[in-house]
């Protein structure tokens, strides 16, 4: 019998590099708060450029060449207009960047996206904002822009009047092909989280974090459809080959009896198979279990849930920061993104970085494991790996939420 | 069942690894006669930066386990197998020891060791041990042997190989040979040396100098020597080793089925066959692997290591001519391409 201080459960957070080489570790400048928002660009002079996101104020978002992965050099850092705003995603297509802005309260500026030019990434040049604040809005949480034409995003707006303030942001569809006008094309929010429905507000969770949109993935694979996370209302399948007018196709929730904030969806097409992901909000695991899910999504109107890939003992996290799963490598239709349906590479706050195997999507195995000692300051006291980028030549991005910036691994399995 | 779910990135076995332990546990096997410096060339690992996070299984024959007390120190995890030799009664124990490393980690109760280290007894016969990983159901699916290495003194080596049959299978079976305790024995060195090519020509020949071995050479995995693969050797005790070689591409159907039939007929006499093939339809290679009468489940790797596409597999087999393998490969490969 193990006394309580020889016991694993108390001893903490143990660093573990399995199956993963560290390549570089670069703090930032000091501001290695990171955010959901990571994109490679080739810039036109030939440099690669990984583009992040800050999980909030001062900054708003940081350019690293990572031409060579094993020397990363911050080339570009810039400021957010104030404090009670952040700029959690961004996205990058060719040599154009849509950057989300959220105010942390309602009817505050600026609220919505800003396009940059970014073909000189020293210098990226403001090309538009697009205003999406209002009364009952905060802005933009999350936007997904991959083919240049079309901002996928999770926003508010001026005339959304929530029937929950915390029900605010929902899908919106931006028409960028005139970078310059951005104009909206279509929307979709879950019925009964606005004013007006013509059916019953959903019922509240425990943990209330709201029915909003968080992921809004768009494939040129099925370019007809949306995947939207919608947090505390699970997520769904829209039909959006008329954009202006989304259609539910299907939905699928894992809530009650789990928490809640489910956060991404990943459609495997030639597999039939689809990702989601919960996302862990609440410190020492109060909210477990926040898992990768793995459905069968051969009928698309009958997502059968069929495995959720394995996590370790969730009490030897529970004592510092977040535990449990957030982003995933998304499969991002970009020439400069790695590609699979047999890796999925996930983020899980102080469970760090962690790859599973689903060749066989009824046992996902896990086969790769970076958790890496806490940086210097870190509040929790452990890292908290917040999301991950893969980009084509198989290198792996990761960044830490709190203070430890940006990780560069390679894969070794 | 799996092909509900088909993938463009997949192979036929399924999803193409960088290397052939995949993402497993890799796992250095230690064989060589009692007193050839087994202990202390692990010791010397475990000291080195390559050493960190290994966990250390003991197979003592007999005694009280005084080569545990020696490595326990450096170790992450030692244990002990004091029942006898790994070959015999003690392949159980060897299992249970490997599950409850893997459990013990989970748990968190040992550290997150990332590589095992197994000292063999002396008397080991290493077949069995190799049949402990080769499938799924035993620990194949968590564990790989990267490379089995056999330690043979300079003082004393010449000598033993000679008289012990044991030892001169625990050479004819290892990827790689160690020379130990050179520093005592310079002049024995150049004949023991020719002796173990003679064993086993396939394997590459390190000498440890003050027990010490590059750490690297300690771990690296055995398909690195695969440029041996045209050796080929007769042995004492009927054992003897040759390779088949194959320029085109080979179907799969084929090989399995010979090797399904030589299995059946003479399994037991397989002592080791491990290759790699060049199969019609694959990207990379695809390693195989056989310990008797069990299979390794074929693995397609993401590259092949060098220009050479030929398929190339190694037979180390006892009382089996070359001429036999080769006979029934090519009728086995008739029936097929006449669709039997």
């Amino acid at each position: 019998m193990l006394t309580k201080d020889e016991s694993p459960l108390t001893k903490g957070y143990q660093p573990v590099v399995w199956n993963f080489k560290l390549l570089a570790h670069d703090m930032l400048g000091g501001f290695g708060g990171m955010g959901e928002g990571m994109s490679v660009q080739i810039a036109p002079d030939g440099r690669r450029i990984v583009w992040l996101a800050h999980e909030s104020a001062p900054k708003n978002f940081t350019a690293v060449d990572v031409s060579d992965p094993r020397k990363p050099k911050v080339v570009c850092q810039t400021d957010l207009p104030h404090a009670n705003m952040r700029s959690n995603s961004l996205e990058t297509a060719g040599d154009l960047m849509a950057v989300a802005y959220q105010t942390s309260k309602k009817d505050l500026q600026p609220a919505g996206f800003e396009l940059f030019d970014i073909s000189k990434p020293e210098n990226p040049k403001s090309i538009s904002f697009f205003d999406c604040s209002g009364p009952h809005s905060r802005g933009v949480h999350q936007l997904w822009f991959c083919d240049g034409e079309f901002v996928h995003c999770a926003s508010g707006s001026r005339d959304f009047v929530p029937t929950n303030p915390n029900d605010d942001q929902f899908y919106r569809c931006v028409d960028v092909r005139n970078p310059s006008k951005p104009v909206e094309i279509g929307r979709w929010w879950m019925p009964g989280t606005r004013q007006g429905d013509n059916v019953m507000p959903p019922p509240r969770h425990p943990i209330d974090k709201g029915y909003r949109a968080h992921n809004t993935n768009v494939y040129p694979q099925r370019g007809d459809r949306c995947y939207l996370a919608y947090i505390d209302g699970g997520m769904f399948v829209l039909d959006i080959s008329d954009k202006a007018n989304p259609k539910k196709i299907s939905h699928w929730t894992n809530s009650p009896p789990y928490t809640g904030f489910m956060h991404t969806v990943v459609p495997l097409f030639d597999r039939g198979l689809m990702l989601v992901t919960d996302e862990s909000t609440e410190n020492n695991a109060k909210d477990w279990p926040k898992l990768i899910w793995i459905l069968d999504a051969r009928d698309e109107t009958n997502l059968v849930p069929i495995a959720t890939c394995p996590m370790p003992d969730h009490r030897v996290y529970a004592q510092a920061g977040r535990f449990g799963a957030h982003n995933i490598h998304e499969n991002v239709p970009l020439p400069t993104a790695w590609q699979s349906d047999q890796i999925v590479l996930g983020t899980f706050f102080n469970g760090g970085l962690r790859a599973y195997d689903i060749s066989n999507p009824y046992q996902p195995k896990e086969v790769g494991i970076f958790m890496p000692p806490p940086p210097a300051g870190a509040p929790a006291g452990t890292i908290q790996i917040n999301d991950v980028f893969v980009d084509e030549r198989a290198i792996v991005y990761a960044v830490d939420r709190h203070v430890g910036g940006l990780y560069i691994l390679e894969m070794d399995f | 069942m799996l092909e509900l779910f088909p993938s463009r990135e997949a192979g036929p076995f399924g999803r193409r690894l960088k290397r052939e332990r995949g993402a497993r546990i890799p796992v250095t096997v230690v064989t060589g006669f009692l007193g050839a410096g087994k202990t202390t060339l692990i010791r010397r690992f475990l000291a080195s930066p390559e050493g960190q996070g290994t966990a250390v299984i003991v197979n003592e024959f007999g005694a009280v386990g005084i080569d545990d007390a020696l490595v326990r120190d450096a170790a992450e995890e030692t244990i002990l197998l004091g029942n006898g030799c790994l070959c015999c009664i003690t392949r159980t124990d060897l299992q249970l020891a490997l599950r409850r490393l893997l459990i013990d980690r989970e748990r968190g109760v040992v550290p997150n060791f990332a590589r095992v280290v197994i000292e063999t007894s002396g008397l080991a016969d290493p077949a069995p041990i190799l049949q402990t990983f080769s499938t799924d159901r035993a620990l194949g699916g968590e564990f790989h042997i990267d490379v089995m290495l056999a330690v043979a003194d300079a003082v004393n080596g010449g000598a033993t190989l000679k008289n012990a049959a044991e030892a001169r299978k625990q050479v004819i079976l290892a990827d790689r040979l160690i020379v130990s305790k050179s520093d005592l024995a310079a002049a024995g060195l150049d004949s023991l040396t020719r002796y173990l090519q003679k064993l086993n020509p396939r394997a590459g020949i390190d000498v440890a100098v003050g027990g010490a071995l590059n750490p690297e050479r300690f771990i690296a995995p055995a398909t690195a020597e695969r440029s041996g693969f045209i050796a080929e050797a007769e042995h004492s005790d009927g054992i003897s080793s040759f390779a088949l070689h194959w320029r085109e591409p080979i179907e799969w159907t084929g090989f399995a089925r010979a090797m399904e039939t030589l299995i059946a007929l003479r399994g037991p006499e397989l002592l080791r066959v491990k290759g790699i093939l060049n199969v019609a339809g694959c990207r990379g290679p695809v390693v195989v692997q056989y310990v008797q009468h069990l299979a390794h489940p074929p693995a397609e790797l993401q590259s092949w290591p060098d220009q050479n596409r030929d398929s190339r597999v190694v037979f180390i087999t006892r009382n089996i001519p070359e001429a036999q393998i080769r006979d029934l490969f090519a009728a086995v490969e008739r029936l097929v391409s006449h669709g039997a």
